[in-house]
């Protein structure tokens, strides 16, 4: 398994036991960049993006041999990354004891506490200003922005209508944009 | 050239009197800390305002003689927008701003990661194949308590010589209760201690604590602290009978 082969081949591979293997290390090899990315954005740091990963994939072991091929590959997986990063959050938010009204998975002191992390620089209030989104438009963003996924896939990760996905992104770069100016 | 103050006054009282009694007081109001960071503000305001002036000076020539047509061609295709160029619409300085790299990934974090997922796997399997002899071990041994108890009981009914038809037909009433798993478990649930206990006393092959311990030599057995203080304590031990077995056989 030398190169990278379609999603429907690496699916016939991992159905037969001598192949399984192989077949999901060439998904994880496939995949791992993106999602790893589309985990971070969302959890900030490393240490979790890592953990969140790694479980996600194992979650994927277990569900690809029952996994609809009606449905792309890809849109599976990101929806299982999207679903167990907001498990996750949701994880964290139950254990902090400090309730914060604009940041209540305190995101935003994740993003402080980056060592990298410099609040005059346009990078940052532009991460400063995807953390002040609510947590499903951020999704939305960080999708669209980021991933450049387009809005039929993005419909299907999300289960939401490609134009009320449309007005979510619309909405959010401008509140975005807003954010930097008056920060 | 500058003026001070009292100039500026006297300058007025000559001009209007009445203006130049009036005391100088300011009555608009700004919000509180609007100058701090205001040149900041001013700052990113212009940069955006710049981004935003440069992607406007990108035309390129001829772009608004057939923009109409391009447009009415899109409408018709209905072509969707790419991320990129949707993003150029909603907000330049948003697009501008996307490829400056913000978050870090430790060095080749990449490079190992199935491996190390593959391992997690295999790890969880291992603990889950770990466990499932002892659940069969269970039904197993559950599922012969149940049949030897109905064996015993159709014995017994045979002991009394009450047909050969009667025994298969008791038999085979009792068997078919505990065809599911479920059933199995509520049988075992039904029996008391004692029908188990008399089963095994017929049946079971459990050592005799008594001839184990009569049997034992413990005259050359380790003591408590050997085993603290030496973990091969007990293969040392094992051996050294091991090897006297041999020797006599």
């Amino acid at each position: 398994m030398t190169q990278i082969q379609n999603d429907q081949e690496l699916l016939e591979l991992f159905k037969d036991p001598s192949t399984k293997e192989q077949a999901f290390t060439a998904i994880i090899k496939k995949y791992q960049e993106k999602l790893y990315w589309h985990i971070r954005r969302m959890v900030i740091n490393h240490e979790d993006a890592d953990d969140v990963l790694q479980n996600m994939f194992i979650k994927v072991w277990k569900g690809l041999e029952n996994f609809r091929e009606d449905s792309q590959l890809y849109t599976w997986l990101y929806r299982i990354a999207t679903n167990e990063s907001l498990t996750f959050l949701a994880q964290q938010k139950k254990r902090s004891s400090v309730s914060l009204s604009d940041d209540e998975n305190g995101l935003t002191n994740k993003l402080k506490s980056d060592t990298n992390f410099d609040a005059n620089k346009l990078e940052w209030k532009l991460q400063m200003g995807i953390q002040s989104l609510p947590e499903k438009q951020r999704i939305v963003f960080n999708l669209r922005y980021y991933d450049e996924m387009p809005y039929e896939e993005m419909s299907k990760v999300l289960d939401t209508s490609e134009g009320a996905l449309k007005a979510s992104y619309h909405h959010a770069a401008k509140k975005i944009e807003n954010f930097i100016l008056n920060n | 050239m500058e003026n001070n103050t009292s100039d500026i006054i006297n300058e007025l009282k000559t001009v209007s009197p009445f203006l130049g009694g009036i005391e100088k007081v300011n009555v608009f109001k700004v919000p509180d800390d609007y100058f701090i960071d205001l040149d900041k503000k001013i700052l990113t305001s212009v940069f955006l305002r710049e981004v935003e002036k440069n992607e406007r000076q990108e035309v390129p020539k001829g772009y608004f003689d057939s923009l109409s047509d391009r447009i009415l061609s899109k409408i018709k295709n209905e072509t969707p927008l790419t991320a990129i160029e949707e993003i150029k619409q909603i907000s330049p300085a948003l697009h501008y701003l996307k490829e400056e790299p913000v978050f870090t990934v430790p060095e080749n974090y990449f490079d190992n990661l199935s491996d190390r997922i593959l391992d997690k796997i295999h790890l969880k399997k291992a603990k889950v194949i770990s466990l499932n002899p002892l659940k069969k071990l269970w039904k197993y041994a559950a599922a012969a308590v149940i049949a030897g108890i109905v064996t015993i009981s159709s014995l017994q009914i045979f002991n009394q010589k009450t047909g050969k038809e009667k025994i298969a037909a008791s038999y085979i009433q009792v068997a078919q209760q505990y065809r599911t798993p479920q059933k199995l478990d509520e049988g075992i649930a039904s029996l008391s201690a004692d029908e188990i206990a008399k089963y095994l006393e017929k049946t079971g092959t459990v050592l005799d604590e008594d001839a184990l311990v009569k049997d034992t030599d413990t005259t050359n057995l380790p003591s408590t602290s050997d085993y603290l203080t030496d973990e091969n304590a007990l293969d040392n031990f094992l051996n050294s009978i091991n090897s006297k077995s041999t020797n006599t056989q």
